[in-house]
């Protein structure tokens, strides 16, 4: 008796750990803008993230052509000439958060997130510092930070040069629920 | 106030420089077209639209199509057809009503085909 609960309690422990949380529509926002000048940001609502419980391992992906702008030429201009999304539709990160424990997730503390960070093909090792609370077994993961669009290789023409921020601010807003 | 000829003639065509100007920066900035006006490149089954889209997806980033299919799944940014086709409803629709299990037609933009959930991705979705 003792040895099928002890049997018990490990099957029943296993599943616990194996858990798999994730979204499909992850909030990433970017944002560029200089002031004096017109705002460059935009908003993707479409990102898929899975973040295996036990692990802490973290795959995140977007579709370039899913930033919504409020103007669309800087939308045209985004996806054709800075990005070339039809190139590489994608942009995606692989990574890992330090010391998640699915068990005592404290929202006050500040996770260590790190990866690689893919845009148009170029690989970027990035760490930043994520926020986690748990709210009816949905886990929100919040993050932001900095990249400069030279470590993907993007080109800024001279004549914008001025309008778009030199560090490009990323901020992360994934909502994720159990997979099942 | 007695304005000679020659000012009215300046004046106008002040006021149309100015109009004009206006006019070249509200379509500078004007906002994304909006689905409804968008025209469409698949009309079908949702089905059907994902056996073509196996044999190459890529062709279909950013176009427009109008599926009919079965809800498998509701979330509450979206509703899922056939299993296999994630559709993010546009902000602004209520598909409150949608239940699993329904027939329903909408239209969208095809963002891509997501390998990580194995799911064809479409946003702006508005039901037809």
């Amino acid at each position: 008796m003792k040895k099928l609960l002890f049997l018990f309690a490990l099957v029943f422990a296993q599943t616990v750990l194996a858990q798999t949380y994730f979204t499909r529509t992850g909030v990433t926002e970017f944002k560029a803008s200089v002031e004096a000048f017109e705002p460059v940001e935009a908003k993707n609502n479409s990102t898929t993230a899975i973040l295996k419980a036990e692990s802490g391992d973290i795959a995140a992906q977007l579709f370039i052509n899913a930033f919504q702008f409020r103007v669309a030429l800087m939308q045209e201009h985004f996806n054709e000439n800075y990005m070339d999304s039809d190139k590489f539709p994608k942009a995606v990160f692989r990574g890992k958060i330090k010391d998640f424990d699915r068990q005592s997730i404290d929202p006050n503390k500040e996770y260590a997130l790190t990866g690689t960070l893919t845009i148009r093909g170029i690989k970027k090792d990035i760490e930043a510092k994520i926020n986690i609370s748990v709210t009816d077994n949905k886990i929100q993961l919040k993050s932001s930070f900095s990249v400069a669009p030279k470590d993907f290789g993007i080109k800024i023409p001279s004549i914008v040069r001025n309008k778009i921020a030199e560090k490009i601010n990323i901020s992360l807003d994934y909502g994720l629920i159990e997979k099942k | 106030m007695a304005l000679s000829k020659r000012s009215k003639i300046i004046l106008f065509i002040l006021v149309m420089g100015i109009l004009t100007a206006f006019a070249v920066y509200l379509y500078a900035m004007r906002p994304p077209a909006k689905i409804e006006s968008k025209t469409v490149d698949f009309s079908g089954s949702s089905d059907d639209f994902m056996t073509k889209v196996k044999q190459d997806a890529s062709v279909w980033g950013n176009k427009v199509v109008q599926l009919t299919g079965k809800i498998t799944s509701k979330d509450d940014k979206g509703i899922t057809l056939s299993n296999q086709i994630y559709c993010q409803f546009r902000n602004d629709v209520d598909f409150s009503l949608l239940i699993e299990g329904e027939e329903i037609t909408l239209k969208g933009r095809v963002i891509g085909y997501d390998d990580l959930l194995e799911e064809l991705k479409l946003d702006q979705c508005i039901i037809q």
